[in-house]
């Protein structure tokens, strides 16, 4: 119905460098207002940590079944926010999908900027946060190691491979624009770019390392977040809880991590394309392509749930079963519904060809997707803990004000991170979009002839009276 | 050095449970509860607060869970139709139950829970950074947080003088349970060893069994052929390493609490007697 | 004789390949095209062939640096937890390989991607002190053909150069 195309392949590529340079410029009031809320954010979590640093674990409501809350969840719903942009960058890389190239460099950023975000929440989480480092593996002269066995050492390994390999993974792929800004810069931003580019000239060395590189990072990262997602997982799987003890934990983990991550990529493709006007580049046909994928990605999690909620339906495991009958009709119900409705019923509307072309409509229903994914986490967490294996400690639980100031302030962080980053760093990438534009431009050329050569194989048949192709 | 360890040892340190484990054990202690004899008078519980100095937590923080009861009586009421109300009361006194294969043990991240060469669940409170995971993993939910600095008001002057010297009082932060009263074992091993004989059965008391009225709670050495527990464990046809015991009688009322999930726990009770009125 | 460096800027990329072509096919005597480098705005796997055989080394490296993470992996973790010996039990072995399995992976990715890194530092010659013959024009949206010539091979370049309709000369003495 709509014959859009995904970019504009006339367009001039100094105008690319001019639009995404410009939106690096110095910042309207909206900007620093936004600045202002996220950090207002950030100092509610600051002093809520503050009390639980001085008085202990019991201001955020945490009792004898209900170890874990709202601080694990929201650890889980980070992490699997961060697959966002490994799906895009590296998966979409590796089959060649060329629409990934204008939007591929802010979901690389929320990537890492997720990462940071989840990495605070088991320091926070722990009675002696002071002691953290004991997870490290580190020589110590009392030969003393961490438990190696544990599914949260597994965590404090495979987050900092993540987090290291994202950082690198964006700061490589970001090296030909940062020479870009380099080129165009002055004063203090001049010499930043100058270190950040590492001397970038365009060579064809470069080039051809850079390719090979960002190729081998690309393969590293996948299976690499698919690891580190399960492992997260781990930490739920590897228990004997009833609702924890599921073999299908990890894959499902990572479904909805690329589900949170995809919906995440939409929310914030309105956002930068609506304040940093970048429609010729975050184009409809491109959204368009986002939603579907998403959707693609919530039916497989929908699958997923029915596949837990049917085996443990279908299976003689007590504890098990009333968890999940409890889940659905107790106390936590109504989360539980929400989740469903807003995982498996609002994605529904990405299906529908007028809605996803509509931004404002995208921003709702990709928030209201990962409000749903927030509550999956937490559904995971809380209700295992209130209904487990010995009747006489279940009990119901709901999160203090102090977790969720301290999950609340967590956005404002994420959101100061990425407000930062978009600033000082091209939030589109310039030379991947250069790329796309050649390559489609010569890709119509070819067709081009190719049409001509047609017609004049034709016309030469048919002057010389052969039968040639009908309504070619 | 380590690695020579390893490759001097690997076959030893390659036995999981199944296979007997990597250590010998040289006692093995265990607990027996008779669920027909106990009264349900607490007296254990509060003999395990103050033997192990446990904060009394106030009642608006026990009523949010926040207790800190290493030896807890549960109480169940049986609601089928009974002629007399009264008989549907059961009590169980529930502490930790010094799994063989606990589940907390390989889930704490720093190593703050393993089990000793005693055949003890042990928690080193210096070494524990407080990720609750352990707790999260028991089956009997038996693992109790500070949440807070509980001796700051729990023992205001000149209650402090109660306190028992010979073990520590914990900070914030930090995760306990019951220890079979390792400071009374360890007492009477060194007395032992001192006096150079091994032992003896009834030696090393645990503060619930000393404190019980009816004599519920029977603790000592599984591995002394000759103690009571292994006595009762025997005369009941209760075995470790078993997930579901074979017994010729089913009458014999001894059973351990969700050994079905492979944990192997230390602790067995005799099932109450239920009258037929 | 002193060595010259001349670049030409082209911005019709095709007129550019053009231009190595000819110089493959040595139109112009004493320069081969193992002499001429491309600095252009993005990348350009079409020109390889004509710019002949320059293979790339930082794959080797990546898998020194992923065998490394998996063997120090297996040995430092197993050495920790035989060293550890009150590592906790919990019916689990004192080296339980499911786990040091899952380790092993991460530091198997860990290793790879910084050698990987470290590699494409090195070998792209990326840190070294940036040639005076750089045009910002490169970064906007035309290539660059840089050639190292000899002095008496300079003017046959230049008219190469502007037969293919470059847009700018530049050039420069390198003793």
């Amino acid at each position: 119905m709509y014959n859009e195309k995904d970019i504009n392949e006339q367009i001039a590529w100094a105008k690319i460098n001019e639009d995404v340079l410009r939106s690096m410029e110095n910042p309207r009031k909206a900007y620093w207002l936004a600045v202002l809320i996220c950090i207002l954010m950030l100092a509610c979590a600051a002093f809520a940590e503050y009390i639980q640093y001085t008085t202990g674990m019991g201001p955020a409501n945490l009792n004898n079944p209900h170890m874990w809350d709202m601080y694990i969840a929201t650890f889980v719903f980070w992490i699997g926010m961060s697959h966002s942009g490994t799906l895009l960058s590296a998966i979409l890389h590796i089959i060649h999908a060329d629409w990934r190239k204008p939007i591929y460099r802010f979901a690389e950023a929320m990537t890492t900027f997720s990462l940071m975000t989840a990495g605070l929440f088991p320091i926070i989480h722990l009675g002696r946060v002071w002691n953290m480092y004991w997870v490290l593996p580190y020589v110590s002269d009392r030969g003393h190691w961490p438990n190696f066995r544990s599914p949260l050492v597994w965590d404090a390994f495979a987050i900092s491979t993540y987090l290291s390999a994202s950082m690198l993974f964006l700061f490589i792929g970001m090296i030909p624009d940062l020479a870009i800004c380099r080129d165009n810069a002055r004063g203090w931003r001049k010499k930043l770019y100058t270190v950040l580019s590492l001397g970038w000239t365009g060579h064809d060395k470069q080039w051809r390392n850079f390719r090979k590189v960002y190729l081998l990072m690309a393969c590293f990262l996948i299976p690499l977040a698919v690891s580190v997602h399960s492992i997260v997982s781990a930490d739920f799987a590897m228990s004997i809880m009833p609702g924890w003890h599921v073999t299908t934990f990890p894959p499902y983990f990572v479904a909805g991590a690329l589900y949170s991550g995809c919906a995440a990529i939409i929310t914030l493709f309105v956002l930068l394309r609506y304040f940093f006007r970048f429609e010729e580049y975050m184009t409809t046909p491109i959204m368009e392509k986002t939603c579907k994928l998403t959707f693609a990605i919530a039916m497989v999690w929908t699958y997923l749930n029915l596949v837990e909620f049917s085996s443990v339906w279908y299976g003689h495991d007590i504890y098990n079963k009333e968890l999940l009958i409890a889940k659905a009709t107790g106390p936590y119900a109504w989360v539980f519904w929400t989740m469903i409705f807003c995982g498996s019923v609002a994605p529904f509307a990405l299906a529908v060809q007028k809605l996803r072309r509509h931004m404002p409509t995208m921003f709702v229903v990709s928030l209201l997707l990962n409000l749903g994914m927030f509550f999956e986490r937490w559904m995971i967490v809380a209700p295992t803990l209130s209904m487990s294996h010995s009747p006489h400690q279940w009990d119901i639980m709901w999160g203090s004000i102090v977790e969720w100031a301290i999950v609340f302030g967590s956005f404002g962080w994420f959101g100061l991170l990425f407000l930062v980053f978009v600033k000082i760093f091209p939030s589109v990438s310039m030379y991947e979009v250069k790329e796309m534009v050649f390559h489609r431009r010569r890709h119509l050329v070819n067709e081009d002839a190719a049409a001509k050569f047609h017609r004049r194989k034709d016309d030469a048949k048919s002057a010389s009276g052969e039968p040639g192709l009908e309504g070619a | 050095m380590s690695l020579e360890n390893l490759l001097g040892n690997w076959s030893q340190y390659r036995k999981g449970h199944e296979e007997g484990g990597f250590h010998d054990y040289e006692h093995q202690w265990g607990m027996a509860i008779d669920l027909d004899i106990c009264i349900g008078c607490n007296a254990c519980s509060t003999a395990c607060y103050a033997e192990n100095n446990l904060a009394v937590v106030g009642k608006e923080r026990f009523e949010k869970g926040q207790a800190m009861h290493w030896l807890r009586l549960e109480r169940y009421w049986d609601q089928n139709e009974l002629d007399h109300p009264e008989q549907g009361a059961s009590f169980l006194p529930m502490m930790c139950q010094q799994c063989d294969a606990a589940t907390c043990e390989p889930v704490c991240p720093v190593a703050a829970t393993y089990h000793t060469p005693d055949g003890l669940n042990a928690q080193v409170y210096n070494r524990c950074i407080g990720s609750r995971y352990c707790s999260n993993n028991c089956p009997y939910r038996n693992r109790y947080f500070n949440f807070y600095s509980y001796y700051e008001d729990s023992w205001p002057e000149p209650l402090n003088m109660q306190l028992n010297p010979d073990l520590t009082v914990r900070d914030k932060g930090v995760m306990e349970k019951c220890t079979f009263c390792v400071q009374r074992i360890r007492v009477a091993k060194d007395k032992a060893r001192m006096e150079n004989r091994p032992v003896a059965d009834g030696e090393a008391m645990t503060a619930c069994a000393q404190a019980c009225p009816t004599n519920a709670i029977v603790f000592g050495d599984y591995k002394d052929e000759n103690s009571q527990v292994a006595k009762l464990w025997k005369k009941y046809q209760v075995k470790r390493r078993l997930t579901k015991q074979k017994k010729d009688n089913p009458e014999l009322r001894g059973y351990r609490i969700f050994e079905e999930l492979n944990v192997d726990p230390s602790v067995m009770y005799l099932e109450r007697v239920r009258e037929d009125v | 004789m002193s060595k010259h460096c001349v670049m030409g800027l082209f911005s019709d990329f095709d007129e550019a390949f053009a231009a190595i072509s000819d110089i493959r096919k040595t139109k112009v005597p004493g320069v081969s095209v193992d002499d001429v480098t491309l600095k252009s705005p993005i990348e350009h796997p079409e020109i390889e062939e004509i710019l002949g055989e320059r293979p790339v080394h930082v794959q080797k490296f990546t898998l020194l640096g992923a065998i490394f993470g998996v063997t120090f992996g297996f040995f430092f973790l197993s050495g920790a937890q035989a060293t550890f010996l009150v590592q906790p039990q919990g019916g689990k072995p004192v080296v339980p390989l499911p786990s040091n399995f899952v380790l092993m992976y991460e530091m198997l990715i860990f290793f790879g991607v910084w050698c990987t890194f470290f590699a494409f530092l090195f070998l792209s010659g990326l840190l070294k002190k940036r040639h005076t013959l750089y045009s910002e024009k490169v970064s906007l949206d035309q290539v660059g053909i840089l050639i190292d010539v000899d002095e008496d091979c300079l003017e046959p370049v230049k008219n190469l150069f502007k037969q293919h309709k470059a847009v700018e000369i530049r050039e420069e003495v390198i003793k």
